[in-house]
């Protein structure tokens, strides 16, 4: 009883660890916010100038807010049937085969490829396939910056779902297939419900690495500071006007580099809450 | 038992999708579309595993594992007489391998210990919390957290660019995916498991060590895998905190280079380019050997 | 496995403490990414000459100047020169040390066109998007030998915060009122048309690949990888195309004593209108944060090192444009001028 007393304490004790990180982070965007927001107040939000000329300064997030969500989110909807069925693919129809394992194995792969790589990839062999197919004159935009997204965010979106797919007990399946289910009915009936929270987990990570991720983004979005007008035309990041602009920035462009910052902190807790309460209602 | 009446309710339909021939048909077509989609999956895969092996591996040989960076004078000369670039990227190779032992030896206990916590505490409001708290800091991008890990660590620990910083950097990357991926294991593991060990007197601890990790531990891999593989490729916080090396260096308190590092240093200067394509086919075979590894005990271990 | 697993940690941490113990004379330095090459070349040669390490990274000009701020570095490397502004933020005074020149050249894509000549004001518009099309006027007037074709322009510029944007639009600011108006000089302007690219690679793949384009790129990139650039009209009315010389040659005019000057524009007869020096920043007194005397002799050391004979030839070699002899002498007396407590460094 003691041991476990001692267990526990130390759980928690663990646990307070993601909190003092989190917390001690937002301590420290709020505080580097602090001057555009006493500048700029809500403005920021709504507003979709970036204007860094000395003397007129005058910056908002809404560009990055929107360039942000188009790609995160069409990330996401390409992803999802993709990663699905490739989990499936892994961990139920092809499951044990040494095929399975090849497969699961190569896209694990992906995730150990820099950004950047991605980047050039998308750079020298994506653009070019975009441009041939007349959906883009230059190739950049919302949606090579998003299927180069949704490539990254696979294996994210993979990992975990195969884990809890395979994981669903054999005798849930058995029970069912006596009862004369074919394949897709045990699969919609049987395993997803049973492997929902793990394949919901994996597509927010996966939604997370989206939303932060930089260097891949910024080298096929064309980094424009204009509202994007549609699904192929060029725009701009949260993430990417951070990471383009914060190595040179200070005083007040600093400080509202730092506030998108704080702003992607809250843009993805209320994503995350959305996403978890449709979730919760579709049960 | 909630499956089965559902599966007999539908079986009473008179509806010909409902019926038979029709489930049999949705059924093949289902198994259709998840070859189709699988497959397109694959061979965007194979495509830039593809991209990247026929551009990067002429540049891998011995040299390539022993030496490190070269000059960009060195690199024009060899350009310009159609030579092989000299030198190789051992001093990011020893950096990586370094910074990701010590962010693993500070993240993997941590998630692990938070996956249980939050699998052990499923109702309370605070687990709650701490999960929707992790899925947000997966959503941070790497560059702040490198800015923070500046802030703490390089400006107030050790004071300079080091490899501490940079480990802290990584280990807060780790952190949600070894978090989240443990819990979900843990909830899959059927109940009776730990209930018959529990009932057979087990203190909790012992349960947890020897029944709950052993059976989920293809999970807990798989979501270490992962981390792994994400932070050897991150270049955006390590120029925050370890700043880079031209050497080998094992000091904890000092820069160090690394493979991302050294791929942005690559990609920069006009000389060197051609270097990053094999630089990162070494990331990918680390990530390809990790991989195998964690099959192979995963493989040992099966219950 | 917990055993083994804890064991490795304990040696891990031997060998970590080992190695603080022992603590050789290290320096590190951050900051500029366009000097980065020459820097890395020169600290390796110095390397091996008095077998000090030296670290550098490249993270920005702005990260360098943060990184002296805080004091986690032996020194600081930037494109732009602190404003008078920006040293009264700092926590004490610092010193600007240059080390080379460099520039920024006008990249284009035409096909068949290897040269063209432009002047400050045709060179503002295209930046403008006032002239669209290579087939304007006012490009046959400066060209008449030239086939422009009926192409539009695309203008590349960068999309990340940097010296050379710093350069390019400081010198565009002083030849254009209406620039200097509307979009003024920066690290980042708000610019009117084109397309963003990152970093120097970003540019120039972008304009390679893109029929058209037009940008701005930094010098030692476009030397190495012998892209077509224009040729500028300078102050002095010469049409001047981009090289070491013509460089080196803007860095002839008059130098403030603290170097801190923007050499674009200059009134020297052959020189490359935009160009610019590269510093390194120290702090006049060296006693801050527990350093050395030690250390601060081997800052100086290395930052000496640097505006000699031998490292100025690897930056012809590397190509960058080395430092005339008056600025040289300029550097050395600075460096003369760093204090420890008070008392000066170099005796």
């Amino acid at each position: 009883m003691n041991s476990d007393k001692i267990l526990k304490n130390v759980l928690f004790v663990a646990s307070l660890l993601i909190l003092l990180i989190s917390g001690a982070m937002i301590f420290s965007l709020v505080r580097g916010s602090m001057l555009s927001i006493h500048q700029f107040g809500w403005k920021f939000l709504i507003s979709s100038e970036w204007n860094p000329t000395q003397g007129d300064e005058h910056y908002g997030a809404l560009l990055f807010i929107v360039g942000t969500l188009m790609t995160s989110v069409l990330a996401l909807v390409i992803a999802i049937p993709l990663a699905f069925s490739t989990s499936l693919f892994v961990a139920e129809y092809f499951k044990g085969t040494r095929l399975a394992s090849i497969v699961s194995t190569m896209v694990d792969l992906l995730a150990g490829i820099p950004s950047i790589i991605f980047g050039l990839w998308g750079f020298y062999i994506l653009r070019p396939f975009i441009v041939s197919m007349g959906l883009s004159p230059q190739g950049y935009g919302i949606f090579t910056s998003g299927l180069i997204l949704s490539i990254m965010i696979i294996p994210y979106a993979t990992s975990l779902s195969n884990t809890t797919i395979s994981m669903v007990s054999n005798e849930l399946k058995e029970a069912a297939y006596s009862l004369g289910a074919t394949r897709l009915e045990v699969i919609l009936n049987v395993i997803l419900p049973n492997a929902r929270s793990g394949i919901t987990a994996s597509y927010i990570l996966a939604f997370g690495r989206a939303l932060g991720e930089t260097l891949a983004v910024t080298m096929l979005i064309g980094n424009s500071n204009i509202m994007p007008t549609g699904i192929f035309s060029t725009g701009n990041t949260m993430s990417s006007v951070i990471a383009n602009q914060f190595g040179e920035a200070s005083g007040l462009q600093l400080s509202a580099l730092v506030e998108i910052g704080l702003l992607l902190f809250v843009i993805t807790t209320i994503i995350n809450a959305i996403g978890k309460f449709i979730i919760k209602k579709f049960a | 038992m909630n499956q089965t009446t559902i599966l007999s309710q539908k079986a009473n339909a008179n509806d010909l999708a409902d019926s038979f021939i029709g489930r049999k048909i949705k059924d093949r077509v289902f198994l259709g579309v998840v070859i189709l989609f699988s497959l397109l999956t694959i061979s965007m895969v194979l495509l830039i595993i593809g991209t990247l092996v026929f551009k990067g591996h002429h540049q891998i040989n011995w040299a390539f594992f022993t030496q490190t960076a070269p000059n960009t004078f060195d690199a024009m000369m060899a350009k310009s007489s159609g030579q092989l670039i000299p030198g190789g990227i051992v001093n990011g190779i020893t950096g990586s391998l370094y910074l990701v032992l010590i962010a693993s030896l500070i993240a993997i206990p941590f998630g692990v210990l938070i996956g249980i916590y939050v699998y052990e505490n499923q109702q309370s409001k605070y687990a709650s919390f701490l999960r929707d708290t992790a899925d947000v800091l997966q959503g941070v991008p790497s560059i702040v957290i490198g800015l923070i890990a500046y802030l703490w660590v390089v400006v107030h620990v050790t004071h300079g660019y080091s490899v501490l910083a940079g480990s802290v950097a990584l280990a807060i990357m780790m952190l949600p995916l070894i978090m989240r991926s443990t819990e979900e294991s843990l909830k899959m593991i059927p109940d009776t498991l730990k209930e018959a060990a529990m009932a057979l007197g087990t203190p909790y601890y012992k349960v947890i060590w020897r029944v709950l990790i052993p059976t989920s531990f293809s999970g807990l891999m798989t979501g270490i895998l992962l981390a792994i593989s994400r932070i050897l490729g991150e270049t955006a916080p390590l120029m925050l905190t370890t700043l880079g090396n031209p050497e080998i260096t094992w000091n904890i308190t000092k820069p160090i280079s690394a493979v991302p590092l050294l791929i942005w240093q690559f990609y920069n200067d006009p000389n060197m380019v051609d270097l990053i394509w094999s630089s990162t086919l070494f990331l990918m075979g680390f990530v390809l050997i990790l991989n195998l590894l964690s099959k192979w005990i995963a493989a040992k271990r099966k219950i | 496995m917990k055993k083994n697993s804890l064991f490795l940690a304990l040696v891990i941490m031997l060998a970590a403490v080992n190695s603080t113990v022992k603590g050789q004379n290290s320096l590190s330095g951050a900051g500029a990414t366009f000097p980065l090459p020459f820097y890395n070349m020169a600290f390796e040669q110095y390397s091996k000459a008095t077998g000090e390490k030296v670290t550098y990274g490249g993270i920005g000009s702005g990260g360098g100047i943060r990184s002296l701020s805080d004091k986690v570095v032996d020194f600081g490397a930037s494109d732009a020169f602190l404003s008078d502004k920006e040293l009264s933020g700092m926590p004490a005074p610092v010193l600007h040390i240059p080390t080379c020149s460099g520039a920024v050249v006008v990249a284009f894509n035409l096909p068949g066109v290897q040269a063209i000549k432009l002047t400050p004001a045709v060179l503002v518009d295209i930046f403008m998007g006032k002239i669209k099309n290579w087939n304007d006027a006012s490009l046959k007037k400066l060209n008449p030998s030239v086939k422009f074709p009926d192409l539009a322009i695309t203008v590349v510029y960068r999309s990340d915060g940097s010296g050379t944007t710093n350069m390019f639009t400081d010198y565009l600011t002083k030849v254009s009122k209406e620039w200097a108006a509307k979009l003024g000089s920066g690290k980042t302007v708000n610019w009117v048309t084109g397309i963003g690219a990152k970093g120097n690679p970003g540019v120039a793949g972008t304009i390679s690949q893109t029929k058209g384009a037009i940008g701005y790129v930094g010098s030692e990139y476009s030397f190495a990888q012998k892209i077509p650039t224009a040729y500028l009209q300078n102050k002095a009315g010469k049409f001047i195309r981009p090289s070491i010389a013509s460089i080196s040659a803007a860095g002839k005019s008059t130098i403030p004593a603290d170097t801190r000057i923007m050499l674009t524009n200059s009134d020297a007869a052959l020189a490359y209108p935009i160009s610019g020096f590269t510093w390194i920043l120290i702090y006049k007194d060296q006693n801050y944060a527990n350093r050395s005397l030690a250390q601060a002799e081997a800052t100086l050391k290395l930052i000496d090192y640097m505006v000699s004979a031998n490292a100025q030839k690897v930056a012809a070699q590397v190509n960058y444009a080395p430092l005339p002899a008056s600025v040289v002498k300029q550097a050395k007396s600075i460096l003369r001028s760093v204090t420890y407590n008070g008392k000066p460094v170099i005796k």
